[in-house]
């Protein structure tokens, strides 16, 4: 379902991916590990056409994101890192407008977003402004902004970052019952993260795959710390 | 088309959410009222006792309140423009939202109609404010209906290429208040050109002691430096249009420089897209 070969990324004379290679199936849900400036915000932004890679290629299904932008798109849910919303709007108004945008008809926009509001329980903020939510209903409604549509591939980029403990089960939760009917990928620097929601992890570390790991939930956790102190570590870079 | 709408709708609503339209909508109300008032106050006067103020006879109400009333409100709508511009990218790519709207499945051209369609809404409204001043005086006199009807063209034409203008920087700067700030130095450096560009001479002012030939080369160069400085003003097209005359030459100024600064958009939004 995501195909990257050989995906660079420089900005200026800086390389931010080097020929980064992997490929996720359908119905996949996949970590992108790695430490701070590693390039997991730098890939998910070229899956997502957001910017273009320098070079190489990144499908989503049968369409290379760069050439087919659109049907790229139409083929993903998006969560930026910083979660960027319309502050003034409400979050019924800015859930329909994105139906809109998706380009779902006037009939089936409410269903679409009544949809995402159940599964992102945000059903006690719908008619709320988006500006005075708590962070963690910011997040459900990125996620359920993501969501509308029900896209098979769902990207999203530390999706709990910044939360309370509480709020981050709630958002772990909610991942996990997207079930097989997404293709997920996932970005954190949280290892615990990807042992509880993923069923492989790439680690990345200065833009290169630095290692892959299948996770193992009867494994002991501790095995993907291990994996990934030693990926980070320079001769783990391949 | 459907983005495009969703997209005008989104913005149009959010001028409304927030204080920059009814901030914008006042202001013009404020302004352009006042000097109607004014401008009306002092036309009646001259018209009571024309000798008094230079004229030989009662001067004629188009030309002399109208038509100047028409551009003082194109001028007053190219300054304060830069409130609705502002906002348009700049304020996306302030608080991320660039990111989304990006990631979505839309052309740049549904974003950037979208947007530049909400911008002229609002202007629609401003028109239809300086429209109801105008409007007043209908029971009272005879106006000439086309003086009435391209002046309000020539507000609406001149917005438009201002607005434009604004959407493209907009589209360059990440700040809305330096991106209004550029838009309103642009505008005020266009304005005074005009001013300046009259009060030059008509031919270059030369030395009789210059060699004939680099003479003539001279002034054929200043002459269409001196031409380009007078045609650039936005405000110097929406004169004559104001006056009731047509000229192609006015309305084409008019949609050839919206069309470029929104071309000049596109290839904006494009350059993310250019492989480095």
């Amino acid at each position: 379902m995501i195909e990257v070969q050989k995906l660079t990324k420089y900005y200026g004379s800086f390389c931010a991916l080097k020929e980064v290679s992997f490929s996720i199936c359908e119905g996949e849900r996949v970590g992108l590990l790695g430490p701070n400036g590693a390039g997991k915000s730098t890939m998910m932004r070229i899956l997502t056409g957001f910017m273009p890679a320098s070079y190489g290629i990144a499908k989503i299904g049968k369409y290379e994101v760069h050439e087919y932008p659109l049907e790229a798109k139409r083929l993903i849910g998006y969560l930026p890192e910083r979660v960027p919303l319309y502050d003034e709007m409400t979050v019924k108004s800015f859930l329909k407008f994105v139906a809109g945008i998706k380009g779902l008809s006037s009939g089936e926009w409410k269903n679409a977003v009544d949809e995402v509001v159940h599964t992102c329980g945000l059903e006690e903020v719908y008619n709320r402004v988006v500006g005075v939510l708590s962070k963690g209903y910011r997040q459900r409604l990125g996620l359920a902004q993501a969501l509308v549509g029900s896209p098979p591939v769902i990207i999203l980029d530390e999706p709990t970052v910044g939360l309370d403990p509480q709020q981050v089960v709630e958002i772990r939760e909610l991942i996990k019952n997207f079930g097989g009917k997404h293709t997920v990928l996932l970005s954190t620097h949280i290892l615990s993260e990807v042992s509880l929601l993923c069923s492989r992890a790439l680690i990345l570390n200065m833009g290169k795959i630095a290692a892959e790991i299948t996770i193992d939930p009867s494994r002991p956790s501790g095995e993907i710390e291990q994996a990934f102190l030693k990926a980070i570590s320079k001769e783990g870079i391949r | 088309m459907k983005s495009v709408l969703t997209i005008g709708k989104r913005e149009f609503i959010s001028f409304f959410v927030t204080p920059s339209g009814y901030v914008i909508l006042g202001l013009i109300a404020l302004l352009t009222g006042t000097a109607f008032v004014l401008s009306f106050l002092t036309y009646v006067q001259i018209s009571q006792s024309p000798s008094q103020f230079g004229y030989s006879s009662v001067p004629d109400f188009e030309e002399t309140f109208l038509s100047p009333y028409f551009v003082f409100c194109g001028i007053m709508i190219m300054f304060l423009s830069p409130i609705i511009t502002m906002r348009l990218f700049s304020e996306e790519y302030h608080r991320g939202t660039m990111e989304l709207l990006l990631t979505y499945p839309l052309h740049d051209r549904d974003i950037i109609f979208g947007k530049f369609s909400s911008a002229l809404t609002v202007l629609l409204f401003a028109v239809i404010l300086i429209a109801l001043n105008v409007f007043l005086l209908l029971p009272f006199t005879e106006v000439e209906w086309s003086v009435l009807l391209f002046g309000l063209c020539s507000v609406f034409l001149m917005g438009m290429a201002v607005l434009s203008i604004g959407l493209f920087i907009s589209s360059l700067i990440t700040y809305p208040i330096t991106a209004g700030l550029v838009s309103f130095g642009v505008y005020l450096i266009m304005f005074i050109i005009g001013n300046v560009a009259e009060k030059l001479p008509a031919v270059a002012p030369l030395p009789n002691t210059f060699p004939l030939l680099l003479k003539n080369v001279v002034e054929k160069i200043y002459g269409l430096f001196r031409a380009l400085l007078l045609e650039l003003p936005l405000d110097n097209h929406a004169k004559n249009m104001a006056l009731g005359i047509l000229e192609p030459k006015d309305i084409s100024y008019y949609l050839l420089c919206t069309a470029f600064f929104i071309f000049l958009t596109f290839r904006s939004l494009e350059s993310r897209n250019w492989r480095k």
